[in-house]
């Protein structure tokens, strides 16, 4: 059994195995120093534009944020690239897997679907010139454009990632956090997903206890993962609490 | 950097409404005129078969997929539908050279779905700031242009053919745009379709309260597309109606 801060453990012993059985990865330092203009409102990356795209609806694509209580167990700052990088793909249309993983405090059964869903939408913060992000997080989606602009002028998985990692420091739950992009073959961004397939059951189970008023458990489709991790069930009481004071008061 | 300028192209049903944004979409890609975005809001999809474009998926597709989804009790939250929405609305552009057409679809069916169609109005309205001109062509009624895609454009083009029942239509337009305020415009003008002279032009122009942005004679370029169902975008530069539209388009500032 699995409490609220363990619930990605396994996923995040997985994904480090992936990591390391792969060869061809690089791994940065993220820098803080490496700043790249702002898109701005009108930011759009059209395919007259475009350099490099990666996870788009025909390709393969993964995209996941799995957090942990124990801190040293990510790598913080670590930005990790399993395939090409950006600049030495001009003109491609990649799969693409992207894995957060951050070492946070002070979640519970109470605030742990609000935190997530926090650094989940992070990404959508990034605002840089000649990069474009679309996803869906209910299938862990996610599809980003690079301008052939942006490509030369050496928009890198470097620069992306240590933008990311920056706005997850800003957040002082966060203790630590790494990025690791996947842009290898289509075959290890399936592995990968398979691999964060129980964090993406999980996120929806959270995820359908979240919207739903309903806590019938017999019918529901993931009560397996509820009956694997203690966590799950006490943010599911926690809920239905809530529920009925909001009824009774 | 400056704001989208939107122009949307409205008109009675056979009047050649479709072929006048087709002709003026090709211009705009043609003058790399920056992003370029039209929306074919008519159901019939006539501005995407006009530019030769067979249209993958509408907005309608995507909007019948979420209700479907919401009616089988897998509802996703609000910023998830949100973001899921924006997804498959990029995914639905079809990029073409110089420009990106996007297809709204038949009008809503049964049923009210107030927020999906809220969301879906207020994402096309976001993707269309990001791009420099946005022409909307659309039905009959300037109603659903307000109700599915946007309240502020900033011209508002009607054609019509020389018939009163296109020049009726046009009026009224005109005047649920304005008296009634459906859509915010800052100029309205009114392009006269299949015209057989000049005098009929000005004969016309006599009859409506509307300012006549220009005439365009009977094209037999434009007949011969039509009936080989040829994209407009091939249409020769000497076409008499591409030069009328160029010269209009010209008048509203939209091509150098």
């Amino acid at each position: 059994m699995r409490g609220i801060v363990e619930l990605f453990s396994d996923t995040i012993s997985a994904v480090r195995g992936f990591v390391s059985e792969t060869s061809g990865r690089r791994a940065w330092t993220a820098d803080n120093g490496l700043s790249w203009p702002k898109g701005g409102a009108r930011n759009i990356v059209l395919k007259e534009d475009l350099g490099l795209e990666l996870g788009s609806p025909q390709m393969e694509s993964v995209s996941c944020l799995l957090w942990t209580h124990d801190i040293s167990a990510i790598k913080d700052g670590t930005i990790t690239l399993l395939g090409p990088d950006f600049p030495e793909s001009m003109g491609q249309n990649l799969p693409f897997g992207k894995v957060v993983l951050a070492g946070v405090e002070g979640f519970t059964q109470d605030n742990a679907y609000d935190l997530h869903k926090d650094l989940d939408f992070l990404r959508y913060s990034i605002d840089m010139e000649g990069f474009m992000m679309r996803s869906v997080s209910q299938y862990l989606r996610e599809w980003c454009r690079i301008s052939a602009e942006a490509i030369r002028r050496g928009f890198s998985a470097r620069i992306l990632g240590s933008a990311l990692i920056g706005l997850f420091r800003e957040r002082p739950f966060v203790k630590s956090v790494e990025v690791i992009y996947v842009t290898s073959s289509p075959a290890d961004v399936v592995r990968l997903r398979e691999i964060t397939a129980p964090a993406e059951r999980i996120i929806a189970a959270m995820n359908k206890m979240a919207q739903e008023m309903d806590f019938e458990c017999s019918s529901c489709d993931y009560r397996d993962v509820c009956d694997e991790a203690d966590g799950l069930k006490g943010m599911r009481e926690r809920l239905m609490d809530k529920s009925r004071e909001a009824l009774h008061g | 950097m400056a704001e989208a300028r939107i122009i949307a192209v409205c008109g009675k049903g056979g009047v050649g409404k479709t072929s006048v944004s087709a002709l003026m979409v090709s211009l705009l890609a043609r003058n790399g005129h920056g992003k370029i975005l039209a929306i074919d809001a008519d159901p019939a999809v006539g501005l995407a078969t006009s530019l030769g474009i067979s249209v993958r998926k509408t907005v309608d597709d995507i909007r019948k997929d979420l209700i479907a989804q919401i009616q089988k009790g897998d509802a996703p939250g609000n910023r998830q539908t949100l973001e899921l929405l924006d997804y498959e609305i990029f995914d639905a552009l079809q990029e073409q050279n110089g420009y990106a057409l996007l297809a709204i679809g038949r009008p809503e069916d049964e049923g009210c779905f107030c927020r999906v169609n809220n969301l879906l109005k207020d994402i096309i309205a976001d993707l269309a700031h990001r791009f420099d001109i946005v022409l909307i062509d659309g039905e009959a009624g300037i109603e659903q242009i307000n109700r599915r895609v946007m309240k502020t454009v900033n011209h508002l083009v009607l054609v019509s053919d020389t018939s009163a029942k296109g020049i009726n239509v046009a009026n009224a337009i005109a005047l649920v745009a304005g008296e009634r305020k459906a859509v915010d415009y800052r100029d309205i003008g009114l392009v006269l379709n299949r015209v057989r002279s000049e005098e009929e032009a000005r004969d016309i122009g006599s009859r409506t309260r509307l300012e006549v942005y220009g005439w365009i004679a009977d094209d037999e370029d434009i007949r011969d597309f039509d009936f080989r169902g040829a994209p407009l975008t091939g249409i020769p530069d000497s076409s008499p109606a591409l030069v009328t539209v160029s010269d209009i388009m010209r008048k509203l500032r939209l091509i150098p």
